[in-house]
């Protein structure tokens, strides 16, 4: 699910700018998991937790695209067997039809069946989207974004097990649900490509950044520094959220809720709640 | 029929116990509290305050749940009478007439013909519960994996049929809603799926979660940008004489039986429940009105109708989950929710194994709605003063309470972020007007529908056509298809967008 902080961020911006900047955030969302991850060891890089060189995985990410590229040339030249193999290959684990192509890439790395089953893709309508024009860019660009979520459905899923004889495995019903959506995603595209209707409305940052702020250093905060520092900070963070906050308002209507939270939830209700900071306590 | 009084006598002997009288007292009003804070639908109010429920053991828990549940139905009436703003979608129609009521300073009578409407409607649904229960309990014990599955594919069609707007985005975030249920452990295999060694992931998505998000935080995201100023239409004149006039009482009565009928019979439906009953009740009122130019002008049968109607289906949704188990609408999936945690598989054994649980739980809703009319009335003063909070004040203090919320679900702050994501992806489907409720829906079903799948065709050995040689089965799928292939219709799609649009302007 790390996937989708990054999808959503970019589904955000995605509507603020006009015409010509949609198709550039469908590239980029079909990049976003490699830059996620990228950002995601920068960071664990920088709070000195021991993980993989965030280098080494942009090199991965880099050399699974150059990989995927020459594996697209090498299945044109399959191309009349492939396809319906491929369709058999989605509710069959490594079916034997497919033994040939599983021998190429069956010990490909995840990073390379990314590329494949999610970068490519939408690199593919992103680029197509330059020419087209939806007539209804909500319904359009929602299909795209469900699409992209269900091939990286698709891909998240690839490791699960399919049907072994009459019996289902752990990847088929994810599977099936994400060929549905696919399906779906593209149907409503198509739908936005023909028929007119409402363009996206228009995104605000301020609301959701400050309360996405305030949420996210709740829960950072809550285990270290308690209930009653925490939640006060994160009301503060997400009043921000708000042009008319007035500050002497918010300061008391926050240290107030603060303290009606401390008394409901740890007294009233009885839930496992630490009202003051670690430190303080030992 | 004697089973019939006795199961009741029962449930009223476990509803009067005064600890679970005090619980559903304090659910009702709690539930009024958050119902009426507007920007928070029933959905969003029983995700925030099932927390609070878990310290209780599980007969208290229900009935408490209930009365948040029916509390917030309740409060939603109360805003859309006094500030023209729908609490939730099931008194979206009560707007119409209820807010011209309150402006010709008849605000008293239209809150109190809501509340004994409402409460009409309680009553006769709740013996409506009693009444099919058994049998229906009965009947699901008929029903094999294959029939399972077919009837949530028609549950999931009819939330189909009855969101509003495109069919095709409905199935996609039902699809969507599928799909998200499949995170977590795989319930035969134990294999991990989509859950990227995030510890807090290999047991699923929680609903409370996703609904916390998608509903609470999206919702306040989405007002943040209108400004937090919104364009309130308070009614400031003081309200005056609750009491309706004989007259308001005898124009009102015909309204609150044919209201408290639709409701009962489409709330008994999987899908849409309480939402189209509110909308067909109104649109059947102004159809059989002798002057139909009364109705937005604030005709008393406008709110009458629409309020039992929707009483009526919120409570008789009850009884698909309390005998086969299976949840008609996202609030009813929360229910699950809750039960689950509290060690509780909603379904026909649990009426035989547990009557005290589930007639507890009916007794108490008929309480709950008699508590509703006499502690209401006299609290509407409260209302209207909680609804003159700012919202600048009001939205920091409801991401604090849901964020705590979530966090006391698992202890997991993991979760607490899970759930901002979910209100980004919640005010991303506004932006692009998908709908968030079959999305729950789907949600919750997931899990029983991939079961029931695998254990028909495991039954069947493969053969997918086990689905149409049993008859009930076939039945099921057909009027499942059948629905959809109506609702794509032009003709009947239309009347469909009328009965929406009309609610809206």
């Amino acid at each position: 699910m790390a996937e989708t902080v990054g999808h959503s961020l970019d589904q955000t911006q995605s509507g603020t700018e006009r015409h010509i900047s949609g198709p550039i955030n469908v590239l980029i969302l079909a990049v976003a998991p490699q830059i996620f991850q990228f950002l995601w060891s920068l960071a664990l890089l920088i709070l000195g937790m021991a993980t993989k060189n965030p280098l080494q995985v942009l090199a991965d990410h880099i050399v699974a695209f150059a990989t995927a590229l020459r594996w697209f040339g090498w299945a044109l030249t399959f191309l009349p067997d492939l396809v319906p193999t491929a369709i058999s290959a989605l509710f069959s684990w490594k079916s034997s039809l497919l033994t040939p192509v599983f021998a190429k890439i069956g010990g490909a790395p995840p990073e390379t069946w990314l590329v494949l089953t999610y970068s490519y893709p939408l690199l593919i309508v992103g680029a197509l989207t330059f020419w087209l024009k939806p007539r209804c860019t909500q319904d359009y660009y929602g299909g795209i974004a469900l699409m992209a979520l269900a091939l990286f459905a698709l891909w998240a899923s690839s490791d699960l097990q399919g049907m072994h004889g009459f019996s289902f495995g752990a990847g088929t019903a994810p599977r099936m649900f994400a060929c549905l959506l696919l399906a779906l995603g593209a149907g409503i595209a198509v739908i936005g490509l023909s028929s007119n209707g409402p363009n996206v409305a228009a995104y605000h940052w301020r609301g959701p950044v400050f309360v996405s702020l305030g949420i996210i250093s709740f829960a950072i905060t809550i285990r270290p520094l308690g209930l009653v520092l925490s939640a006060f900070a994160s009301f503060m963070i997400s009043a921000l959220g708000s042009k008319e906050t007035k500050w002497m308002e918010a300061l008391i209507v926050g240290a107030f809720l603060t303290l009606g939270c401390s008394l409901l939830f740890p007294y009233a209700l009885g839930l496992p709640f630490q009202l003051f900071p670690r430190f303080l306590i030992q | 029929m004697v089973d019939l009084f006795h199961n009741l006598a029962l449930g009223f002997g476990v509803a009067f116990s005064p600890i679970n009288l005090m619980l559903c007292l304090i659910g009702a009003l709690v539930g009024t509290l958050v119902g009426v804070l507007p920007g928070i639908g029933t959905i969003a109010t029983v995700a925030m305050l099932l927390p609070i429920t878990f310290g209780l053991p599980p007969v208290g828990a229900l009935i408490m749940l209930a009365g948040i549940y029916y509390g917030a139905q309740y409060g939603g009436s109360t805003t859309s009478i006094l500030v023209n703003i729908p609490g939730e979608a099931t008194s979206v129609v009560t707007t119409l007439d209820g807010h011209q009521m309150a402006k010709q300073g008849r605000a008293g009578p239209a809150l109190a013909i809501a509340a004994i409407g409402s409460f009409f409607a309680g009553c006769v649904a709740t013996v409506l519960i009693a009444v099919l229960g058994a049998p229906l309990t009965k009947l699901a014990l008929a029903f094999g994996p294959a029939e399972y599955f077919s009837l949530m594919v028609l549950g999931l069609i009819f939330a189909v049929v009855l969101a509003k707007g495109s069919v095709l985005k409905a199935i996609a975030m039902i699809v969507f809603g599928l799909l998200l249920s499949m995170v977590g452990s795989d319930i035969e295999t134990g294999a991990s799926r989509m859950a990227f060694n995030i510890p807090e992931l290999a047991d699923g998505l929680g609903f409370a979660t996703v609904a916390m998000g998608v509903f609470g935080f999206a919702e306040i995201i989405r007002n943040l940008d209108a400004g937090a100023e919104m364009n309130r239409d308070l009614v400031q004149q003081k309200i005056t004489g609750l009491m309706p006039t004989r007259k308001d009482l005898v124009d009102s009565t015909p309204p609150i039986l044919r209201g408290t009928v639709l409701g009962s019979i489409l709330g008994i439906l999987p899908g849409g429940g309480a939402v189209i009953a509110s909308f067909a009740a109104y649109t059947l009122e102004k159809k059989l009105a002798k002057d139909p130019k009364r109705f937005g002008r604030g005709a008393i049968e406008g709110v009458a109708a629409p309020e039992s109607a929707n009483n009526a289906a919120a409570q008789t949704s009850f009884i698909p989950l309390l005998t086969l188990g299976i949840p008609p609408n996202a609030v009813m999936a929360l229910m699950v929710g809750a039960m689950t945690i509290h060690g509780i598989v909603p379904g026909p054994q649990v009426m035989q194994k547990q009557p005290d649980l589930v007639w507890g739980m009916i007794a108490s809703m008929w309480i709950g709605n008699l508590m509703l009319i006499i502690i209401n009335l006299p609290l509407v003063g409260i209302w209207v003063r909680l609804l003159r909070v700012p919202y600048r004040l009001m939205f920091p203090s409801i991401v604090i309470f849901c964020a705590i919320g979530i966090y006391s679900v698992n202890n997991a702050p993991v979760d607490v972020i899970l759930a901002g994501v979910f209100g980004l992806v919640g005010y991303w489907l506004i932006k692009h007007d998908f709908e968030p409720a079959p999305l729950l829906l789907g949600m919750v079903l997931g899990p029983l529908m991939e079961e029931n799948l695998r254990r028909a065709l495991l039954i069947s050995r493969g053969d997918w056509s086990v689905f149409l040689t049993r008859p009930l089965s076939a039945v099921l799928l057909a009027i499942s298809l059948g629905l959809l292939v109506l609702t794509v219709l032009p003709t009947l799609r239309a009347k469909r967008d009328e009965v929406f649009t009309e609610s809206e302007n």
